[in-house]
């Protein structure tokens, strides 16, 4: 677990994942409004140096940020709006999700389906003050050693 | 050209829930009709994708017979073809650009690809008139939070700011959900803060005076949501009209903040502000005010207008038409993140 404090901490924390992340890799975040899920994700971009401006795909349920420096795509989709499970086809995305570092909020639930492996993150809010808990689980064998700093 | 000899432009809209149809000869309004996937997705507590997309299938062409009668005419009346190329949700976009291929093919007629965001801008022209040159406009809705600058809006639209994190719709829609308010969450908001104060609580107004044109909602948001749940969590009761009063005084003070410094930046004197969002009755008062104060004009189209619709899309492509713009290939794809750079494809 850790515990993050300003919204720089939660972006330095998203780049500290992304060297984790590769081609094909799913990761599925859940938090309340305002856990400061996109900010992980505007962290995992600049990792993964892909194109921004990481802005939230509640409205349009997913965005594909090609890669600048020849690594995988950064698919950012939001389950926020979806009734029901959601299914790859539902993505409607110009992207193949095996070339692309796949990263859902809002889809506990209902992305599962997506692949067998894949890196739960689970931000907390303290009921005071700014802080926030991360947790993070790896599900499947992708992700049997999570690494202790992280997890 | 003028009155009855002006080109008649058939237009057609599918960026999101709404399939859009509308036909416009000049600046004049024939008909503007509507399908909304709404009920469906309500029926399944959210969007589905897949039943957006086939949604629009099945409302096209029953939209477009409906336009049609409305506006008097038949097919062999139309002149042109407009179509949302995006931006927007991929699979919806692409069902309107089919259509329209199809109709500009089957009819022998011009296609007209156009981009969403200036389509907002031209539909004012149907209501108020020839839009000024140069004018700045405010976009708001559910997927948009935009300033722009635009010399022309057949040709030359220029991005000054817009949201960096999500838009103004998205924030209003998601504190409406935090009070318990139904979907979508602008017009019950508006209504619940009609009976609270704008000052009860001091809420945060990000980006106020960054110097930026940018906008930023969500630490907003963020702040009502830990707001009403502090006041939950110590057994008290949430003073919904407040909180939404409060809430969305936030929101038009940053947007109307912003509008009036990119006039004052550009020496433009003529605003328009489009999109659902301009629906809300505290930003076009306070709009209002604030360009009075400030010697600007304001233009705001009637709420059918500001949402996503058909006539939008009608009005850009008659524009481009009397711009003698060259029409598009038959094989402009949908491009979900289309961006304003390019007003037609």
């Amino acid at each position: 677990m850790r515990t993050v404090r300003t919204t720089e901490e939660m972006r330095a924390l998203g780049a500290e994942i992304a060297e984790l992340l590769r081609a094909g890799d799913l990761m599925v975040l859940t938090g309340p409004l305002g856990a400061g899920k996109t900010t992980l994700v505007q962290g995992i971009a600049e990792g993964l140096k892909v194109r921004g401006p990481i802005t939230s795909p509640t409205f349009v349920i997913a965005r594909v940020h090609p890669s600048l420096s020849g690594g995988p795509a950064l698919v950012h989709a939001d389950a926020y709006r979806i009734g029901g499970s959601l299914e790859v086809d539902d993505l409607d995305l110009d992207a193949s999700l095996a070339d692309s570092v796949t990263v859902v909020e809002w889809g506990e639930g209902l992305v599962e389906g997506l692949a067998d492996d894949r890196l739960e993150v689970v931000i907390e809010r303290d009921a005071e003050g700014e802080d926030r808990r991360v947790r993070l689980r790896g599900v499947g064998e992708r992700w049997s050693d999570v690494p202790a700093s992280l997890g | 050209m003028s009155g009855r000899d002006e080109p008649i432009v058939l237009g057609i809209e599918t960026s999101c829930d709404e399939t859009g149809v509308g036909l416009v000869r000049g600046h004049t309004l024939l008909a503007n009709t509507i399908a909304s996937s709404m009920e469906e997705h309500a029926r399944f507590g959210g969007v589905v994708p897949e039943v957006a997309s086939r949604a629009h299938l099945e409302a096209m062409a029953p939209t477009v017979e409906s336009a049609l009668d409305k506006a008097g005419l038949r097919f062999s009346d139309i002149d042109a073809v407009a179509v949302t190329a995006g931006p927007g949700l991929a699979g919806a976009l692409l069902v309107g650009v089919a259509a329209a291929k199809a109709y500009a093919l089957g009819l022998g007629v011009p296609l007209y690809g156009v981009n969403h965001l200036a389509a907002h801008v031209a539909v004012d022209q149907l209501e108020h008139g020839p839009l000024p040159k140069p004018s700045i406009a405010l976009l708001v809705s559910g997927g948009h939070s935009s300033l722009l600058l635009v010399p022309d809006v057949a040709q030359d639209v220029i991005s000054l700011g817009s949201t960096v994190d999500d838009a103004a719709g998205e924030a209003f829609d998601k504190v409406a959900r935090v009070l318990g308010l139904p979907f979508p969450g602008g017009p019950h908001i508006d209504r619940s803060a009609t009976s609270g104060s704008g000052t009860a609580i001091a809420f945060p107004r990000g980006k106020y005076d960054d110097g930026t044109l940018d906008f930023s909602f969500s630490g907003l948001k963020t702040a009502v949501a830990r707001w009403v749940e502090a006041r939950t969590a110590a057994g008290e009761t949430v003073p919904v009209a407040d909180v939404a009063a409060s809430f969305q005084e936030a929101v038009v003070d940053v947007l109307t903040r912003k509008a009036l410094q990119a006039c004052r930046r550009y020496d433009v004197k003529d605003l328009l502000i489009g999109g659902g969002v301009a629906a809300n009755s505290r930003l076009r008062a306070l709009a209002q005010e604030r360009c009075d104060a400030a010697g600007v004009r304001l233009r705001v189209p009637r709420p059918g207008l500001c949402t996503d619709n058909g006539a939008m899309v009608a009005a850009l492509g008659s524009e481009l038409v009397a711009a003698g713009i060259r029409p598009s290939a038959l094989d402009i794809p949908a491009d979900s993140s289309l961006p304003i750079t390019a007003v037609h494809v």
